[in-house]
Parts: C-alpha cells; structure tokens; sequence
C-alpha cells in the first residue's frame, strides 16, 4: 500500500496502491473533474482510478458529492471540468447512452424501474442491438425481429433464474418490493453485458434480509471479472466488498484505501467514519 | 340522412386516424404533444391547396399558395410529408431539451401561434375565412355528391384507418414500441441503458405527424373547406380525452376512445335541449368533456381498455434447453 493512497487526492493524480500488490491499468480515470451547480461545486476537482475487476467503494456523508462524481462519470450530468477516460478513451463530452454502449452502465439512487412494464420487459428493454428496436425493424414486423427477440428472452429468463426471480417475469416492476426493484437494475443491467457497473446506493430502502443477498450477487459478479463503482452508506457491506473504498466529503476525496486503513485515518474518522 | 351518416363515418374514421396517431405519441411514448392538431391542420391545408386550382381562377374570394389542382391521391401523399416534415423541426426545438411539463408547455404554445399566424396572414391560407370549395378526390371522375361517392368515401377512410392501426399495432407490440414504453416510464434509466432518447422521440413524433397530416387530408376532402376555427387547440384536448378514456398505450383502446368521446360523446351531447343564454350548452359540453378526463385520470387512469404488458411463451422448465414455444411478444 502506497502511502500516498491514504492522502488526500483532490486536484492531483491519485494513488492507485490498495494494498492488493500490484496495480493493474485502471479501467477508468477520472482527472480533477468537478461539476458546479450555480457556484456550489459539488465535485470539487476528484482525481481517482477505477481499477478492473474490483469492487471500488464511494463512500462519505450525504452532500458529499457521490451521486453527483457517479452521475458525472456515467455522463447523465455533464462535467463542468476535468476529463474522464475509459479504456483510454476521453469519454467526457460523450453523452450517457453512448457510455452505455461502451460498457458503462449504472443504475440510480431512487428505484427507477419500468414500472408499468413486466419484470421481464424491464430485462428485455437492456437488451443490446436488437433487430426489432428501430421503426424500421419495427415496421418490416415480428419475422425480420423473432430470431432476436427469442434470444435475449433466454438471456433474460437465465438471468432471472440466476436471481431467483423467474417467479416474477409476468408481474409489472412496479409492483416489487425495494428489494427485487433494485434486483432487476442489477439484471438490466448485466443484460447489456457491461464491463463498469456504476451503482448509487443499491442497498437503500432495502429490508435487510435482501441486503445479504445483493452483496451475494456482486460478490459473484466481481468473480467473474466485471468492475463495479458503488455508492452506498452501509459501511459493512463496503467492508465486505469493496477494495479500494474511496471517500469524499465536501465535494473532494479525502482519501482512499482499504476500510482498515481509513478506519486508522483521524480526519476520515472524524468526517465519516464515526464508531 | 344519408349525408349525416357518412360525414359520421369520415369523422369517426378521421378521429380514430388522429387517437391512434396521438397514442402512439402520447400513449406510448410519452410525449405530450398538445400541439397535435397543428399537423393535422397542415395536412389538411397541404391538401387544399394541391387540389385547389390557382386563386386567380376562382374570382379571386380566396387567396392562398399553390393551387397546384394535382390528382387524387398526390394531394393526400404530400399532405402526410408535410405533416412529417413539420414534425422535424418542432421535434428538434421542443423534444430534445425540455422537460416533458415544458415540452408540453412549449407545444401548446406552438398551437395557439400557429392558429394565430395562420388567422392573420391572409395571402398564405386565406385567412380567418379560410379555404373552401376544396375538389373532392376525383370530382372530376364521379358524382361528388352522390351516395354512392359519399359511402365510397366513408370506406377509403375506414381502408386508411385499417391501414393505420396494422402499422401502430407493428409499433406497439415491436421491441421499438417497448423501448418507447420504457421512456415513457423513465427517460433517464432508458438513457442510461444505450438508448438515444432524441432518436426515440424524433422517429415516433414524425411517424405521428405523418398519420396527423392524412387525417387533415381526408377530413379537408370531404367537407371541403378548412379555416383556423376548425383547429383550436382544445381539439386536440378532445383526442386527448379520447386517448386516455380508451386506455393509453393500447390502439384498441384508442379506437374505441375516438369513437365514443369525439365521435359519441359529442354527437350526444349535441341533442341536449337548448337553455340559458346562447353559447351555454356548447360551453358545458366543453365543461362534460373535461370532468371526463379528471374523472378517468381519478378513477381509472389506464382507461376503459388498458395498455397490456408483451405476453411470452412460457419458458421450459431447464434453463438453456430449447423452447417449447416461440417466445415474443404477441
């Protein structure tokens, strides 16, 4: 572990040490980006490196800036400075849905299912460069669009059963509970087979018994090598499964490392980490 | 008897033409279009002045643009580009920033100024006056005002009807029209997924000015005549109600939505006996029109036949085994 990983980054290049050995390339890096809202700059110049096939925790109090550096990575906020690349590319004027289709894909703070959709509509919805999703695939009907449709229906249903919730696949999202909502973002989004998973705060409104299970999935997830950004305030489930953990406060991070090593770090204690 | 009858049957066939187009606006897709009329209107003034001789030749009671006197069906044609056409620019100023409050701010704005440009620049579409005497599709050929022409013409409508519910039912049940359900329930999460929200808006409000534009042309075809009071913006108010009383989101409920509010509600309520001073049994038919629309957005938002979710074969009970059925949404 670098000691220079425990200290602030703001506005400089950030360490990537985590004590894991050996950094690999970072995925994405994002360099003194900063997003203002009429003056108020709720990201304040954050320099940080997402390293792949990790599960890299964003964490601080409420106003820290998290969901907004999220949604700034995710390009559903535009940057108000700084760059940010992916796979060495400079994706900072790209709009969301072209970061999507690179690979990025992220899921929302509020449950923002398709509510008057099924569950297995929701999936299907992800799906990526369907024959039936244009007006004209549209037009030319169901013969020119089946082949594809039955496809990512089994790629759905084998998520869905992956999940447990093949149960559901006829019910309207919209009637879930907290938990299953939350699922099937998941689920659409694995349907687009990313390769970055930005989640802001997966585990919120969530009863606790379905928590446990969530942590289960990512943990499963990080296994078989995608790379996930996650914002959550459920310190254990940060401990159990995020390595590096990052934290902001005020709009800047204010360190990074694992959950041990900021637990030693006064002015993080002190911001955040209180007990 | 028989002119009642089929001037019924156009409008119902026209108001029906006009619902499934704003379904798939507004049903499916979200997109608040209060301004729908306005593409029907150019449609229909699109039509007029393609069939219309020049002005010149009428004893100069009418000015207007064009007068170009082409054959059936060419007027009908343009009048559904324009309508397409007209969508694009409106599309881009309104659909790509604004929110959809806004949007639809914007859209009835854009009504009312239409109708009022059109009222007051009188060498462009005659003016409040408006256009008349408009030739009937193939006048020339037939007797326009046989029963014969007049049923004739009621089932070209009903043809085009047809014809334009095949296509929204394409849409509706296609992966393209779920993709537009989804943005209707979430812009954002729909954005984050890899879907250019632009090029889902653009695409089905031009699809939806097309089908305004021919229903403009086959309304102007038969009464013959088109001024700006016959496309107030609380016309489209009226296909709205018709939208969400039949169900949004479900062509059959568009349908059956265009034929009992413009078509029904408003032939019954005609007949009501006159009382108080003039002008007051119109205004509460205005008034019934719109308790119906809070009354069902209360009662029953998804309306009398309510969208309905894709149906899939069932899945077989070994996941990756091959399918007892052909999955897909029918």
């Amino acid at each position: 572990m670098s000691p220079s990983a425990l200290e602030p980054t703001a506005g400089s290049a950030p360490a990537t040490g985590t004590g894991l050995g050996v950094a690999p390339q970072p995925m994405m890096t994002v360099r003194n980006v900063e997003r203002h809202f009429e003056g108020m700059r709720a990201v304040d110049g954050v320099s940080i490196d997402i390293l792949p096939g990790r599960i890299t925790g964003l964490i601080g109090p409420n106003g820290a800036g998290k969901s907004t550096l999220l949604a700034v990575l995710a390009g559903t906020l535009p940057a108000s400075g700084g760059t940010v690349t992916f796979d060495g590319t400079d994706i900072t004027e790209w709009p969301a849905w072209r970061r999507a289709r690179h690979g990025m894909i992220r899921t929302f703070q509020l449950p923002s299912e398709f509510a008057e959709l099924t569950v297995l509509e929701n999936l299907l919805v992800a799906a990526p460069n369907h024959r039936g999703e244009s007006l004209r695939g549209a037009l030319l009907g169901r013969r020119y669009w089946i082949a594809d449709e039955r496809r990512e229906v089994a790629r759905a249903r084998e998520l869905l059963a992956r999940f447990s919730l093949s149960a559901k696949e006829s019910e309207y999202a919209g009637s879930l509970s907290g938990g299953q909502k939350r699922l099937i973002e998941i689920m659409r989004a694995l349907m687009l087979q990313p390769r970055l998973l930005l989640l802001d705060e997966p585990m919120s409104g969530v009863h606790p018994s379905i928590i446990g299970e969530i942590a289960r999935y990512l943990e499963g997830l990080r296994d078989g090598g995608l790379t996930i950004l996650i914002v959550e305030h459920e310190l254990h489930m940060i401990e159990r499964l995020c390595n590096p953990v990052i934290v902001m406060a005020q709009g800047k991070v204010i360190g990074q490392g694992s959950m041990i090593e900021l637990r030693r770090q006064r002015e993080i204690v002190d911001a955040y980490l209180v007990g | 008897m028989t002119y009642y009858l089929t001037t019924l049957g156009v409008y119902a066939g026209v108001d029906i033409i006009a619902c499934l187009a704003l379904n798939l606006q507004f049903g499916v897709s979200g997109i608040v279009n209060f301004s729908f009329i306005v593409f029907q209107a150019a449609g229909a003034y699109t039509a007029a002045v393609l069939a219309l001789p020049p002005d010149s030749q009428n004893g100069g009671f009418q000015h207007y643009v064009f007068g170009a006197q082409l054959p059936f069906p060419i007027p009908w044609i343009a009048a559904a580009v324009v309508g397409g056409v007209l969508s694009v620019p409106v599309g881009l100023v309104v659909l790509r920033h604004l929110r959809v409050d806004y949007q639809a701010i914007a859209m009835l704005v854009l009504s009312v100024i239409a109708n009022l440009v059109i009222t007051n620049a009188r060498p462009f579409l005659n003016g409040a006056a408006g256009l008349s005497l408009v030739p009937q599709p193939l006048s020339d050929r037939f007797n326009a005002y046989s029963p014969t022409y007049l049923w004739a013409y009621v089932a070209v409508t009903f043809v085009c009807c047809a014809l334009v519910f095949f296509v929204s039912q394409r849409i509706v049940k296609s992966p393209y029209g779920r993709t537009l359900r989804a943005m209707r329930e979430h812009e954002l999460a729909v954005t984050a997924l890899g879907k250019n929200p632009v090029v889902l808006k653009m695409t089905i409000f031009v699809v939806g000015g097309v089908i305004a534009g021919l229903s403009g042309a086959i309304l102007v075809g038969f009464i013959t005549i088109w001024a700006p009071s016959t496309w107030l913006y609380p016309e489209t108010l009226i296909l709205f109600a018709a939208v969400i009383v039949g169900g949004r989101g479900n062509n059959w409920g568009a349908l059956f939505g265009a034929a009992l509010v413009p078509v029904g509600f408003e032939e019954a309520t005609r007949y009501l006996p006159q009382f108080g001073p003039p002008g007051l049994v119109p205004a509460l038919q205005w008034v019934a029109i719109g308790l119906l629309i809070i009354g069902f957005l209360w009662f029953r938002p998804k309306g009398v036949l309510p969208e309905k979710p894709g149906r899939f074969a069932a899945a077989t009970p070994v996941v990756g085994a091959r399918l007892t059925k052909e999955p897909g949404v029918s």
